[in-house]
């Protein structure tokens, strides 16, 4: 950090929030509001002077309000800039001034009641998200007690304990006595791993936390009786599972099961824990000094307003997206910002850091280039058919339309953002989007090709360039068979498909229509392929209505690498073209 | 209880039962008999209730 602060070329802006964000990549301009420090942060050296004189005690946030603060503090040892900032709520105030006393004391005069918050706008090529995690609140989970008893604590308020530079120097004791607590449990998966109270994922770091604290524990205190109540014990990545051995082989004692109760003995003080040992499975009492609840990580509350401001997705873990889980797991959607840390998963510090590298190497080969080539393949708005009805921008997962709802001026492609996945096209009901190198002609002239002659001996099939048509590609490779009545049109992106695409079809003789691409989890458009889901499921009602089975239409789900499942579901297209009869061929003809 | 939704299946014609909410993002069904996933939502009307 104290690096970051003296590099020449990073400009810290502490005490800032990011307020708007307009542009794209290469070009983004940023409003910051530097909210007022009323102390000269190039002036003040910490000495602290104004500290001892400040009457306003407050609770220290970084120590989770286990020691105090003054109105003007630092918020914490190491932070940088090393100047210290001075809370103009919580100051006795200073309009008219009303102690002033700190004023008066800083011998270096950098404190300034007068000074104001300000915006200013900077312009960036690239945004890394860093924006971090928060930590999980236990005072729903009634029964571990957190808000009844005051010697069950969170992990994070463990950290502040034991950390030597908190409130206690390093000394381990417990809140009620301030003795060394001889007996201490942990309980694992606070807040994580829950469907009903919590969250459903695993937060990563808790396990490690908790070995990690066990052993320092015991490094200072041998004789203090550690117990961790836990689901799993997750130890997976370099050197972990070592810890995990060392820390059992200190004694530290692990029972498998999460205690369904604390009580407290009014009198010692002590906590009482009933839990069952799901190896033993067997319930027993055990008591402790001190409880402490290894608390899960939960997304940011900054992430919904980032989120707007770069339109980044958020997965249903309220984690950010990114463009690609396992290709461009760094990347956002929204092309030049990228993520490092907590703001897209719960992660430990190592990750964070392998993460972090590797945002900024990707942000600096964007940079050092200057130059950005746009893929060829974007849409374009024809401005004579777009009747500004807003669809576009709103299925588009890059977020890459920019659409004024009040003045109703015709759509605008911003072609750096636009991945071409072509489910603006799909999606706009006036033709106005014009997909270039896929553009409704060129598929509909497939379509016709295909069908012009003994339409009822095909099968069309729209295959999405990534996964399906890939998957057609490997089933070729593997000498698999498939039924030579297939006939496929390639897509970038399911997404692409037109109701029309399907609907000229039918007309045209065919007698089934697949559409596949990409597994959910896998889509190489972030989501675009639930817009085809969508657009099949209202397909499927309007060839019901429309006296047409909707088993002539189909859906498939094929990866890149289940060339069996491609063939498989070939072979079934056969199948069902063969009960399609020539009746119904004519029908729809004629219906549609 | 989490709410439910019957469905059915456009390859093999299979019906079942698999949890639904219209609140929820879109997801990704296959059919628990033949695996395809050309899962349709019987929505009530259709139902004939
Ligand atoms: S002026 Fe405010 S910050 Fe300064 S010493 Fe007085 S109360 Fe504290
Ligand atoms: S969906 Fe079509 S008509 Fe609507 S705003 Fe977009 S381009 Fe224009
Ligand atoms: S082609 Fe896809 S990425 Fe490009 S503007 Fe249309 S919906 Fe957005
Ligand atoms: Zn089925």
């Amino acid at each position: 950090m104290t690096d970051v602060g003296r590099h020449p070329r990073i400009e810290l802006m502490t005490l800032s929030e990011v307020a708007d964000v307009q542009g794209y990549i290469g070009n983004f301009r940023v409003k910051v509001l530097r909210k007022a420090r009323y102390v000269d942060e190039k002036e003040c050296t910490a000495c602290g002077d104004c500290i001892d004189i400040c009457p306003v005690i407050k609770p220290n946030e970084f120590d989770l309000g286990l020691s105090t603060r003054r109105a003007i503090y630092q918020p914490f040892p190491q932070a940088v800039p090393a100047a210290f900032a001075l809370n103009m709520e919580e100051c006795l105030g200073n309009n008219p001034i009303a102690c002033g006393k700190c004023l008066e004391k800083c011998e270096k005069e950098c404190i300034d009641y007068d000074m104001q918050d300000e915006e200013v706008e900077i312009k960036v090529g690239t945004i890394i998200v860093a924006t971090g995690m928060d930590v999980y609140d236990p005072t729903e989970l009634d029964e571990f007690g957190y808000t009844r008893f005051e010697n069950v604590i969170t992990s994070l308020e463990f950290e502040r304990l034991i950390n030597s530079g908190g409130p206690t120097e390093g000394h381990l004791i417990r809140p009620t006595d301030w003795q060394l607590p001889k007996r201490v449990a942990f309980i694992q998966c606070i807040g994580s791993r829950s469907e009903k109270r919590g969250n459903p994922y695993c937060s990563n770091v808790c396990c490690m936390n908790t070995i990690k604290d066990s052993l320092l524990i015991k490094d200072h205190w041998p004789e203090v009786e550690i117990k961790v109540f836990y689901m799993d014990i997750r130890a997976f990545g370099k050197g972990f599972e070592d810890l995990y051995k060392r820390s059992k082989a200190n004694g530290v004692m692990y029972i498998r099961g999460i205690p369904g109760d604390i009580r407290e003995d009014p009198e010692t003080k002590n906590l009482i824990l009933l839990a069952e040992d799901s190896n033993s499975g067997k319930v027993v009492e055990h008591e402790a000094d001190m409880v402490i609840l290894s608390i899960g990580l939960i997304p940011s509350a900054e992430n919904s307003l980032i989120r707007q401001l770069l339109t980044l997705s958020r997965t249903s873990d309220g984690f950010f997206m990114e463009a690609h889980p396992k290709l461009q797991p760094v990347d956002a959607p929204t092309k030049g910002v990228f993520f490092a840390g907590c703001a897209e998963s719960p992660k430990d510090i190592k990750d964070s850091v392998t993460q972090a590298s590797a945002a900024a190497s990707r942000a600096n080969i964007l940079m050092s280039a200057g130059k950005f080539t746009v893929e060829a393949i974007t849409s374009l708005i024809n401005e004579e058919l777009c009747k500004a009805c807003g669809v576009c921008a709103r299925v588009c997962p890059y977020h890459a339309i920019e659409f004024d709802k009040e003045k109703k001026l015709p759509a605008r492609v911003i072609e750096a953002s636009c991945a071409g996945c072509g489910t603006c096209g799909a999606e706009c009901a006036f033709d106005a989007v014009i997909m270039r190198h896929f553009t409704d002609q060129q598929i509909l002239g497939q379509v016709e090709a295909i069908l012009e002659e003994n339409p009822q001996d095909k099968v069309v099939v729209f295959a999405c360039n990534w996964c399906s048509y890939a998957g057609a590609d490997f089933a070729g490779i593997s000498r698999l068979q498939y039924p030579s009545s297939i006939r496929i049109i390639r897509t970038m992106c399911s997404g692409r498909v037109d109701e029309n695409f399907v609907l000229h079809a039918f007309k045209l003789g065919a007698p089934v229509v697949l559409v596949s691409g990409c597994h959910f989890a896998d889509c190489h458009y972030i989501n675009a392929n639930r817009w085809t889901q969508k657009r099949v499921e209202k397909l499927w009602d309007k060839l019901e209505k429309k006296g047409i089975r909707p088993e002539r239409l189909q859906l498939e789900w094929i990866s890149a690498a289940e060339g069996l499942k491609f063939a498989k579901v070939m072979k079934e297209m056969e199948e069902l073209r063969q009960g399609v009869t020539l009746e119904e061929i004519e029908y729809t003809r004629k219906e549609l | 209880m989490a709410e439910e939704a019957d469905f059915k299946c456009l390859r093999c014609g299979h019906q079942f039962k698999a949890p639904y909410s219209p609140k929820d993002e879109p997801q990704e069904r296959a059919c628990p008999q033949c695996g395809s996933n050309s899962v349709r939502r019987i929505k009530e009307k259709a139902k004939g209730k």
